[in-house]
């Protein structure tokens, strides 16, 4: 699947502001305590937002920005040796100017060539396949996007408890933040190899499990849903789906399924992840969650897998990460090995000089 | 390749452009740095608003008091060399280093310029020709101020080949840096523009642009345009640079300096001699032409100019290639900045390098066909072009009318992957630190490091502190913030800018290295987990506490360390409870000391005085960990029943209770109302009841025996024993002894000593007190698992201003307080060694925004109509000197106040030495008082000297007959001065 081999140098993840609990939540829309603990499985999410006001305190691109920092320190380059920039997100900071050019504002890059993909949670791995394109074209490293900021979305004045169920999940779903990878065409010490990659549309005839919606001065609905889950159809579709995105990434890499030391499963929110675990039925591999402490972060949720993953895996061993976006219906997944080192290009080594 | 040069620090002004980011921007959006000539330097007709240039908005501003250069000599001095002076500081920051570390070093200046057109302006009226107007219009003296005024001790030179003067600087400078002569080199150029003469010149010669702009290989190229400029760059040797991890925006890989020999008219440019100084570039370099990317081509938009120039380079470029070579010329934004031509085209190569992009070339659109670019193997930059990743090399020209001809190829700097960073969780931080030499100059700066700060994304701001440590330090006013992460720090900068404290004018300042005090508490404040916060946060603590408890197992048969961090309660036994407070101490301070704290005096208080001891250097740490074990093992075997009880009186008043307190005696005077007594505990019981009675605080103090009482008489012989078999040695460090209670004179800390401070009173008031006024600590620290001894300082009578520190206060501390301590020792004036401070990822350079100057001071003089009138009036032209400006005094005078050192009454001998010194310096009257400093406030000088004392001799005529060397001893500052002056007046009235 992957001609071209390319690499994740580093990774990076932000999120806003102290980690709203249930309580916290419950208490500002008027919804229970113990029906989030119980149905949600969330514990805590972040918002770039005020809870009590509804004032945005960051926007996407102050949380791509720090993410993107900690991707390139953690990488060891600079900014000035990116050749791209890919954002994905379904929450931009505004239509235009992209938001990815913002972020490129913001870490004093120029004259590179930027992209914003309109994505969910498949929108990290669709960033990826880009990168490996453009990687296969000839760039040597760039920068990978992700991230969304529920604000425009979530009404801090609003009972949530007057709202429609599928328009009151979302309430206790969603968390804010943002994730980074620097992507290169070698392997630097420490990089992730991607060595499988499934990314294809499969909602032909299927109805959106998640719609986003968006407003103009114009023509606006008075009482319109900007957000709505059909959250059974997620249920039935996404834990079956899952499972087919593992096995074929195993069959596309050759890997047997204990080849395989980490498992990134689809991060929907603490309990619908555990139900999807539990279905795909490999517990002999390692769970690399964050959606119980982050919220479903949308976008940003498998690159803050990976961020958490990294770490923990050590030279050789193999990991997947499977999502799946539930909007139009999307499959994704990774497949990835921890390069051994290579004995060139280490750190800091600079004596020679670059020959022309 | 051994003959590389890195390219480390930048900094330059150009019209319009200020700094080098400001100068990038202007390249890239391919702006026009044109205008009218400002208003100032108009000099009648021919020379006014209608004369079109790249002029400098405020090349009169200048922060004469940064650099302690006196009004009247900054009003005398060429408008370049301040220039000059204020960027190569800035460079030199960007380089990575604060400037004032570089003081003493062989660092090289090499300054390029045509001319001084001040000189011309200023030095032919011989009537007001100045000793400040001589060095002040002197080319030379470019470099030597940038030398003079830095401390740098390298060579110092100007390089005058008219426009190639600042490309052959760096040749120089290159040369010079290869040949082992300067570790550190700065190569700059400068130029100004204040008389028609050279623009007259030019039109004669029929290269000046009819319409004001240079248009380099552009079909309507029709003359130069003279404009002002001044760049610095910091070369160093490549493999120094990337030793002491500097950034490194481009490589120097070779250059040439050639001449035209006889050729053409002497001012008339040779295609030989091009095509073989570029050749002769690219031979040292060990580059083909083929490799070479793109040229930052001398291009001056004349006609002749354009097309010998491209003539020579189609020589040397047309050969096989895959991709021709790019040109362009920065002339066509800036016009011909002459002696900082060649300076500016290489920052613009440099920076090129550095972003991995080339700025289009202005006006190429309309490529002169006639140079026939296409088949000479080149192509003009008529949009930015990318340079791949990887390796790319360049070149910069420089070529002088006279015919020195300057080539200089550069590299991309090496790849050098920094240390990735390994992320345990949350912001690791550290300390922000910014220097300014006056109140106005930090608040200004700090407010500029806030608005960057607030710029950067949010994350760990361990990198910016760390660089902040290396660069922004060294000066006298100063602020530093122990922050986590960008966010912090920025509101944090922005807090302390809004300092009312600093509008006042007031600020933490610091005059010199603090003398700093070390107090080793005594038993009594171990407790479980003590440290085991920093232990688990630093890990240079954990190595020191490492250390000295491998030298304790073998006396002890366990860790201590262990018991310690456990939280075992056994930590209280005396067993373990000396060796305990003994490992704390002896690792906090070898953990300052590795930090660059060292105490200058220490004192400990009972237990507290062998930990100060081994730091003072009178017992190694093996003997220490000998002694300390056995003197815990001995009391530790004498049976219990003893104690201790703190007592809010004064040992005076407890004598008459004490009579009736069997066995119960006085075991330290730790305050004119708090003493410790000592004895058996039913003893002690009884006296806390009466103590009660009687309304006096009493305390038990939590200890096993009574300690420094009779009772601790069986436990002496064998604590002697052992102590007998050790090595002591005298101490390297004042030591205020609480068993004799005074500081240490010769007598040793020996066997005896120890031996007998276990059994006497500790005296630690009187030792206290001796050490503040024999030594007078600036600075007092306290070593110990938690504050005890800064409380009995707090209560002890202090001079104001002296910070009680303490590096680890209570068992749950980090590495933020050790963190804490550090950044309030700094603003006390010490210089941290910062590094242990951060993991070695951390360690590395951010950029930081330069030194903001103070504007507020505005030095021109016009020039000067014949004038008849005798030298003592010639003042500066009253509307040059020094407009609004901030008030450097009014802190010293509140710092000063509140020391106490100058508060010397006025006297008329006092006013006459200051009227004197304000008319020789042309100061503001304000910033001349009693505490003044002639070298380092005034910057005076020799000349200086002599004016001063002539007119002290007029003002007072009976200081007549003074010599100059006895007055050189006594010029430290305006107030000693006056005080020797008026002695020597009542002395001569006397006799």
């Amino acid at each position: 699947m992957t001609a071209t081999p390319f690499y994740i140098a580093g990774t990076g993840a932000a999120l806003p502001g102290q980690p709203v609990d249930n309580a916290a939540l419950g208490k500002a829309f008027g919804i229970s305590e113990e029906w989030i603990d119980l149905f949600v499985g969330t514990r805590t999410r972040h918002f770039a937002w005020d809870l009590a006001t509804g004032e945005p305190t960051h926007t996407l691109s102050d949380l791509a920005a720090e993410a993107a920092a900690h991707a390139l320190a953690a990488a060891g380059l600079d900014a000035q040796d990116l050749d791209f920039a890919i954002l994905t997100t379904a929450t931009p900071d505004q239509l235009l100017p992209s938001t990815v050019n913002d972020v490129a504002d913001r870490l004093g890059i120029d004259h590179l060539a930027t992209y914003q993909l309109q994505a969910g949670c498949v929108g990290a791995v669709q960033a990826l396949d880009v990168s490996r394109s453009l990687l296969a074209a000839g760039h040597r490293a760039g920068l990978v996007l992700a991230g969304d900021v529920t604000a425009r979305f979530m009404d801090a004045r609003r009972n949530a408890v007057s709202l429609p169920t599928e328009e009151l999940v979302n309430y206790v779903l969603f968390g804010d933040g943002a994730g980074a990878a620097v992507v290169t065409d070698e392997a630097l010490d420490d990089a992730v190899r991607v060595c499988g990659l499934i990314h294809r549309f499969v909602g032909l005839g299927r109805a959106p499990g998640q719609i986003v919606d968006w407003n103009g001065p114009v023509r606006r609905a008075p009482h319109r849903q900007m957000l709505r889950e059909d959250y059974k159809a997620i249920e039935d579709h996404v834990p079956a789906m899952a499972a087919e995105i593992l096995w074929e990434l195993l069959d596309t890499t050759g890997w047997s399924r204990e080849d395989v030391q980490f498992l990134l499963p689809p991060q929907l929110s603490g309990r619908m992840t555990a139900r999807i675990t539990a279905h795909l039925g490999v517990p002999e591999m390692r769970e690399v969650s964050c959606v119980a402490d982050t919220g479903n972060t949308g976008n940003a949720l498998p690159l803050l897998q990976l961020d958490r993953l990294v770490p923990h895996l050590a030279h050789g061993e193999r990991a997947v990460t499977i999502t799946v976006e539930s909007s139009k219906w999307i499959k994704g997944g990774l497949a990835l090995e921890k390069a051994v080192p290579s004995g060139l290009a280490a750190a800091g080594d600079a004596e020679g000089e670059p020959s022309p | 390749m051994t003959g590389a040069v890195a390219v480390v620090g930048l900094d330059c002004a150009f019209a319009t452009a200020t700094g080098v980011d400001a100068y990038w921007d202007l390249l890239m959006r391919g702006g026009d740095a044109i205008g009218p000539l400002p208003r100032r330097r108009w000099q009648g007709p021919g020379f006014d608003g209608r004369v079109q240039g790249g002029f400098l908005a405020d090349p009169d501003v200048f922060d004469h008091a940064f650099f302690s250069v006196p009004p009247r000599e900054a009003a005398a001095m060429d408008p370049q060399q301040r220039l000059l002076l204020q960027s190569a500081w800035r460079a030199l920051e960007d380089s990575g280093r604060a400037p004032g570390t570089l003081a003493g070093s062989d660092t090289g200046v090499f300054v390029g310029t045509m001319s001084s057109e001040w000189a011309q302006l200023h030095m032919g009226n011989y009537a007001r020709v100045s000793p400040q107007l001589g060095s002040g219009s002197a080319t030379g003296m470019a470099a030597n101020r940038i030398s003079y005024h830095l401390d740098l001790k390298g060579p110092s030179l100007a390089v005058d080949t008219a426009c190639s003067s600042s490309l052959v600087a760096v040749h120089l400078a290159v040369a010079s840096l290869l040949s082992g002569e300067c570790d550190t080199v700065l190569a700059a150029g400068a130029n100004l523009v204040l008389t028609p003469a050279l623009g007259l010149v030019y039109r004669q010669m029929g290269l000046a642009a009819p319409d004001g702009r240079c248009k380099p290989f552009s079909a309507d190229a029709d003359g130069i345009v003279r404009s002002d400029g001044v760049g610095v760059v910091v070369l160093r040797r490549l493999a120094d640079a990337l030793a002491d991890k500097q950034r490194v925006y481009a490589v120097i890989k070779g250059t040439a300096v050639n001449q035209d020999g006889r050729s053409n008219g002497v001012t008339a440019p040779s295609r030989w001699s091009q095509r073989e100084v570029i050749a002769a570039a690219y031979r040292r370099a060990g580059v083909t032409p083929d490799q070479v990317r793109f040229i930052e081509a001398h291009g001056t938009g004349t006609v002749l100019g354009d097309i010998i120039e491209c003539a020579a380079l189609g020589e040397v470029h047309a050969v096989p290639r895959e991709q021709p070579c790019a040109i362009g010329s920065v002339k066509g934004n800036l016009g011909h900045t002459e002696g900082a031509a060649g300076i500016a085209g290489l920052i613009k190569v440099a920076l090129a390098l550095h972003h991995r992009i080339v700025p289009a070339s202005r006006f190429a659109t309309r490529e002169n066909p006639r140079l026939k670019l296409a088949e000479r193997g080149l192509r003009l930059l008529k949009s930015p072009l990318r340079l791949e990743a990887g390796p790319s090399v360049a070149a910069v020209s420089s070529f002088g009318m006279g015919g020195t001809n300057a080539h200089a190829v550069l590299a991309s700097a090496p790849r050098v992957r920094r240390a990735p960073v390994r992320r345990g969780g949350a912001a690791s931080g550290g300390v922000f630190t910014v220097s300014a030499d006056t109140p106005g100059g930090l608040r200004r700066n700090l407010l500029t490091h806030a608005d960057a700060v607030a710029r950067r994304p949010r994350g760990d701001a361990a990198a910016l502190c760390w660089s902040s440590n290396r660069v922004k330090t060294g000066l006298t006013y100063r602020a530093a913030f122990t922050v986590r992460d960008t966010g912090e720090l920025a509101a944090a900068l922005r807090t302390a800018a809004a300092d009312e404290r600093l509008a006042e004018g007031v600020a933490d300042r610091a005059w010199r290295p603090p003398v700093i005090g070390f107090l080793f508490t005594g038993q009594g404040v171990q407790e479980p987990g003590m440290s085991a916060g920093l232990y688990g946060t630093s890990p240079l603590y954990r190595s020191h506490l490492d250390a000295v408890d491998a030298a304790l197992s073998g006396e002890l048969g366990i860790s201590i360390k262990e018991l310690i961090l456990s939280g075992s309660t056994d930590v209280h036994r005396t067993l373990w409870a000396q060796p305990a407070l003994f490992a704390v101490q002896y690792a906090l301070a070898g953990t300052l000391g590795e930090l660059g704290v060292a105490p200058d005096v220490v004192i400990g208080h009972s237990l507290g005085e062998i930990a100060a001891a081994t730091v003072a250097g009178a017992l190694s740490l093996t003997d220490a960990a000998r002694l300390v074990a056995a003197r815990g093992r001995c009391m530790d075997e004498l049976p219990a029943g003893g104690g201790m009880l703190a007592v809010g009186a004064a040992a005076s008043e407890l004598a008459a209770l004490l009579t009736d307190a069997p066995g119960v005696v006085v075991a330290a005077v730790n305050g004119p109302a708090d003493t410790v007594v000592s004895g058996p505990r039913d003893a002690l019981d009884a006296l806390a009841r009466r103590l009660a009675g009687q309304g006096v605080r009493a305390r038990h103090l939590h200890v096993s025996h009574a300690f420094h009482s009779p009772l601790m008489a069986p436990a002496l012989d064998r604590f002697t024993d052992a102590a007998a078999r050790l090595t002591y040695r005298a101490p390297e460090v004042p030591v205020a002894s609480t068993r004799y209670g005074r500081l240490l004179a010769d007598e040793p800390m020996d066997a005896a000593y120890f031996r007998d401070q276990a059994v006497e009173p500790v005296l630690f008031a009187d030792a206290f007190a001796a050490m503040i006024a024999d030594l007078a600590p600036t600075a007092l620290v306290e070593i110990g698992p938690r504050p005890q001894l800064l409380t009995l300082a707090a209560r002890a009578e202090l001079p104001d201003g002296v910070p009680l520190i303490h590096p680890a206060p209570g068992t749950a501390a980090t590495v933020r307080d050790l963190a804490e301590a550090l950044a309030v020792l700094y603003r006390s004036g010490l210089e941290p060694r910062w590094d242990g401070l951060y993991p070695p990822e951390q360690r590395r350079h951010e950029r930081l925004v330069p030194y903001q100057f103070s504007t507020d001071s505005r030095f021109w003089r016009s020039p000067a109509q014949p004038s008849t009138a005798p030298h003592e009036q010639d003042a500066p032209p009253a509307a040059d000197a020094t407009a609004a400006r901030e008030d450097p005094a009014s802190g010293t005078q509140a710092a000063e106040g509140s020391a106490g050192s100058g508060d010397t009454a006025r006297s008329p001998v006092l006013d006459a030495v200051i009227e004197a010194v304000v008319e020789v310096g042309k100061y503001p009257p304000e910033q001349v008082t009693a505490v003044t400093r002639f070298y380092e406030d005034l910057g005076f000088d020799s000349v200086m000297i002599m004016q001063l004392k002539d007119r002290i001799e007029n003002r007072l005529p009976q200081a007549d007959g003074i010599t100059v060397p006895q007055l050189l001893p006594e010029l430290r500052s305006v107030g000693t001065l006056a005080a020797f002056l008026g002695e020597w007046i009542s002395v001569g009235a006397a006799t």
